[in-house]
């Protein structure tokens, strides 16, 4: 049983009169362990898809499925859960929450799932580590580097070891050699921890580095290698 | 951790949260000045009726109260007297004798109210003796002396020392006359005594009228002016014949109704208030609340369920509403310990205003009440409440992928 | 003959209608001042009942047209040497008790004169009622004249309304009542033993009865009057106020 399945997935957008067409007709397997990248043109839908496989978004037609359990229309509180348990979240911009401390964001989803303290601290000081950012657990994200932000974001995404990690271009606000590190950490992490990454890039240096490229057109799945 | 986020939160725009916070602060420190303030009007008035001349209650005979008739006297017994005394709630009780007739010194004469008083007594009931702006009080023993107001003494031409005619008709239908030696003169800045009231010893006063031994009220000071009128209760049915106890809101209806109105007026103002202030804070709550859009998103997407939005941000706008009570209440208690213990004399720009059978003195003087506190408080917390609910909600509301995509 | 019934019949008639335009305020002016003429000496005895206390007095008393008059009691003696003296719009009181004048203020004008039912105010403003209320003639019969006095605007008085029953024949006033403003009866005065005394002919006792207290009075009965005697302004002076001669 594949970790995530979309069924004939469509998102359509109402955009005034009209309708967006942003996922059409989407069908799309991914494994557990995979480390998958969506590709694609501005536009194509990648966002879309992510938002859907997270749970931030329902589909207009067709099913998600999540671990072997079907997420569409639940209430809020609940999708709140199942992202809190199975899925990390990394974004562009990091979005870290600026009033709290590195180890505090990364511990954040812990704590909302209500690990002691202890606990959650030990779990922070271990990928602080992995993720050479040990030493900067008292910092605030203003004083971190974009990179350095990143990494607590995936700190962040990791914590509660979710199902699936996904991250809407990563690497968009990074230089090149950051997004070199990033993607290397992301991929060792893949490989270690066994953790599911589902990512998308325009990059063309990162989709080299990816186990899987999915590459969509206009909503469409374009290839899949 | 929902606590630390809520108070870094509130740090965050610090500008606009001391903003806030001293507007609250302000606001809630201002209102408890004021209610002690206006409870300090209220009090002077009360005292200007109570302390100054009634007494908080009155034991008079039949309807005395009602026309001041002469002969509506009595006796003290001992029984009543042993009895005043043994009631922990009195604080003094003052036996007098009052006659109104016309009092003269040389080509000058006017009508006065004489309060035939025995001193030690009388002032443990009103405080004339606190308000003498020339000469002394009288003293025990003395046998024709007399305290007078001091618009009385003024249109009179009288000062201490000088001799006064007392003329009036004496309960046998004489002509009661006799000299009284000014003693000392008395402004209270309430015209109605200052213009016309005389205390002279009871003694005296007896004889004049040619009713010895009687008197007309006994004047009584107690605790609380507030439960005057359920103490008067108690003690009427032990009263002997014809005697009553009477509340200072038997005599004066309509200082009872000042003081009812009294607890519905500070609501009002209260509730004026901090519609005002709500409306201020729940302004820049929302706009914290606003700013932060894609970051609720952010949290809401990594699963913090919408209940704990909600919760968290109303912690912020509760604990904003906590900081600024504690210090609301600290500066409002400051200001209102000022105005009790130094106050505001605007007596230069301000007349006394009579209203009620109570005076409003002149002055700005605080007192401390622990309502004039607790109302402010709590309507502070509700109002914080309020105002905090809405953005709140409106944050648990939030779609988390329209909220990240917010810029 | 024809003349002389004519007469009959006309002539009181006539004499009516000419009081009743010309001479109502002179009928008054007579009545008002029936116990002082231009000048007077008397002596009386006044009778005060109240609900608490009944009283006698003896007074002697002087005046002087309109505007002076002075009265000193004479016995109880508690009371022997207590004087009023009444000049223009002016009261004294003299205490002799305490050796004092006092001025009566214009505040306590109102107030009972000697503990009596007569207030100070009467003894300032009756002498002057014919001046300040105009007259109108009620009702008439054989023996008495009812005649209604009701203030001039602006007329500084104290009573809304003043109504005289007069005797025709000797001229004397029967009963004279008082209202207030609002027309309500506040007192009467009755008058009775009437007598001729050097030369006019008076009632002697005077009655005055406050109607909201039934069984309270005052009754001052005139023991000797003498009139036309011979008196100066200066006599009504405040050193013979403290009967200091
Ligand atoms: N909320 C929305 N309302 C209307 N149209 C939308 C909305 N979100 C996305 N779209 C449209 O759907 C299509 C797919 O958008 P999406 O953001 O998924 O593309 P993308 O592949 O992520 O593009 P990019 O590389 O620029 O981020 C686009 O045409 C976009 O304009
Ligand atoms: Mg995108």
């Amino acid at each position: 049983m594949p970790l995530i399945e979309l069924k004939s997935v469509s998102k359509i957008y109402p955009l005034g009169s009209q309708q967006v067409i942003a996922v059409d007709d989407l069908s799309l397997s991914i494994e557990a362990g995979e480390f998958t990248v969506l590709a694609g043109p501005s536009g194509s839908g990648k966002t879309t898809l992510l938002n859907l496989i997270g749970c931030l978004d329902e589909p207009s037609r067709g099913e998600v499925w999540l671990d072997g359990q079907e997420v569409g229309g639940a209430p809020q509180p609940q999708l709140a859960k199942l992202r809190l348990r199975k899925i990390g979240f990394i974004f562009q911009s990091y979005n870290l929450i600026p009033v709290l401390t590195a180890a505090e964001n990364a511990e954040f989803t812990l704590m909302l799932m209500g690990v002691p303290k202890s606990r959650r601290r030990q779990r922070v000081v271990e990928l602080f580590a992995e993720l050479g950012l040990a030493g900067l657990e008292e910092r605030k994200p203003s004083d971190l580097s974009g990179g350095q932000q990143q990494r607590v974001a995936i700190a962040r995404a990791m914590a509660s070891q979710p199902a699936v990690v996904l991250a809407d271009e990563p690497t968009a606000s990074l230089d090149s050699q950051a997004s070199e590190e990033l993607l290397a950490l992301m991929r060792r992490l893949n490989r270690e921890q066994g953790a599911t990454f589902v990512f998308s890039s325009h990059d063309p240096l990162v989709i080299s580095r990816a186990q899987r490229v999915v590459t969509l057109r206009d909503g469409r799945l374009e290839s899949d290698r | 951790m929902l606590w630390q986020l809520a108070l870094r939160n509130i740090w965050r725009n610090r500008r606009r949260t001391l903003l806030t916070l001293s507007a609250m602060v302000i606001s809630s420190a201002l209102l408890i000045l004021a209610l002690g303030i206006f409870s300090g009007m209220l009090k002077d008035m009360l005292a200007s009726a109570t302390e100054q001349y009634f007494g908080h209650l009155v034991i008079s005979a039949g309807d005395y109260q009602d026309d001041r008739d002469m002969f509506a006297n009595f006796s003290s017994s001992q029984a009543l007297e042993e009895q005043l005394q043994r009631e922990p709630q009195i604080r003094g009780y003052s036996k007098r004798l009052r006659s109104f007739g016309l009092l003269s010194q040389q080509r000058n004469s006017g009508p006065a109210e004489l309060l035939g008083v025995l001193p030690d007594q009388e002032r443990q009931v009103t405080n004339l003796h606190q308000h003498l702006v020339a000469g002394s009080y009288l003293q025990p023993g003395d046998s024709a002396g007399a305290v007078i107001g001091s618009g009385l003494a003024r249109r009179l031409g009288a000062e201490v020392g000088d001799s006064l005619v007392f003329v009036t008709q004496a309960a046998d239908g004489s002509i009661g006359n006799d000299l009284l030696a000014v003693r000392g003169i008395f402004s209270t800045g309430v015209h109605r005594h200052d213009n016309s009231l005389v205390l002279v010893p009871l003694g005296w006063l007896q004889q004049l009228l040619v009713l010895p031994e009687r008197l007309h009220e006994i004047a009584v000071k107690i605790e609380d002016p507030l439960r005057a009128a359920s103490f008067a209760a108690r003690l009427q049915p032990q009263l002997e014949g014809q005697l009553q106890a009477l509340d200072w809101g038997q005599m004066l209806p309509e200082m009872r109704e000042v003081v009812a109105s009294y607890d519905v007026s500070r609501m009002i103002i209260v509730t004026i208030l901090y519609i005002a202030t709500g409306l201020g804070i729940l302004n820049t709550f929302f706009m914290s609340v606003m700013e932060r859009t894609r970051e609720f998103g952010v949290l809401m997407a990594i699963g913090m369920r919408p209940g704990q939005v909600r919760r968290m941000v109303l912690l912020e706008t509760l604990s904003m509403g906590a900081i600024s009570l504690f210090a609301g209440v600290i500066l409002g208690v400051l200001l209102s310990l000022y105005m009790a213990y130094v106050g505001i004399d605007l007596s230069g720009t301000l007349s006394p205003i009579t209203y009620a059978g109570g005076t409003i003195l002149p002055r700005l003087h605080a007192v401390l009440e622990p309502a004039n506190i607790l109302y402010p408080a709590l309507s502070l917390l509700l109002v914080c409440l309020l105002a905090g609910f809405l953005p709140a909600n409106r944050a648990a509301r939030m779609q988390p992928v329209v909220a990240i995509r917010e810029e | 003959m024809k003349i002389f019934l004519f007469c009959c019949f006309s002539l009181p008639l006539l004499a009516t209608q000419v009081l009743a335009e010309l001479n109502l305020r002179e009928l008054i002016r007579t009545v008002e001042q029936q116990y002082s003429g231009d000048s007077s000496q008397t002596r009386i005895e006044m009778t005060v009942k109240t609900g608490h206390w009944e009283r006698h007095l003896e007074m002697e008393s002087w005046s002087l047209g309109r505007e002076r008059f002075l009265v000193r009691i004479l016995a109880p003696k508690k009371e022997k040497g207590v004087a009023t003296l009444k000049v223009e719009k002016e009261v004294w009181n003299y205490l002799p008790k305490v050796d004092r004048v006092i001025r009566i203020p214009p505040s306590m004008m109102g107030g009972a004169w000697m503990g009596s039912h007569i207030t100070n105010d009467d003894l300032v403003k009756a002498n002057h009622i014919d001046q300040d209320y105009d007259f109108r003639l009620l009702s008439e019969d054989q023996q008495s004249w009812t005649i209604e006095g009701l203030p001039k605007p602006n007329a500084p008085v104290i009573w809304g309304k003043i109504v005289y029953q007069l005797q025709k024949q000797p001229l004397v006033p029967q009963l004279v009542e008082y209202f207030d403003e609002e027309m309500i009866l506040v007192r009467q005065i009755r008058f009775t033993d009437v007598q001729t005394v050097d030369g006019r002919t008076i009632p002697l006792q005077m009655t005055v009865l406050p109607v909201e207290k039934p069984e309270e009075k005052t009754v001052m009965h005139y023991r000797q009057l003498d009139f036309d005697v011979d008196l100066q302004k200066e006599f009504f002076s405040l050193r013979q106020l403290k009967g200091r001669r």
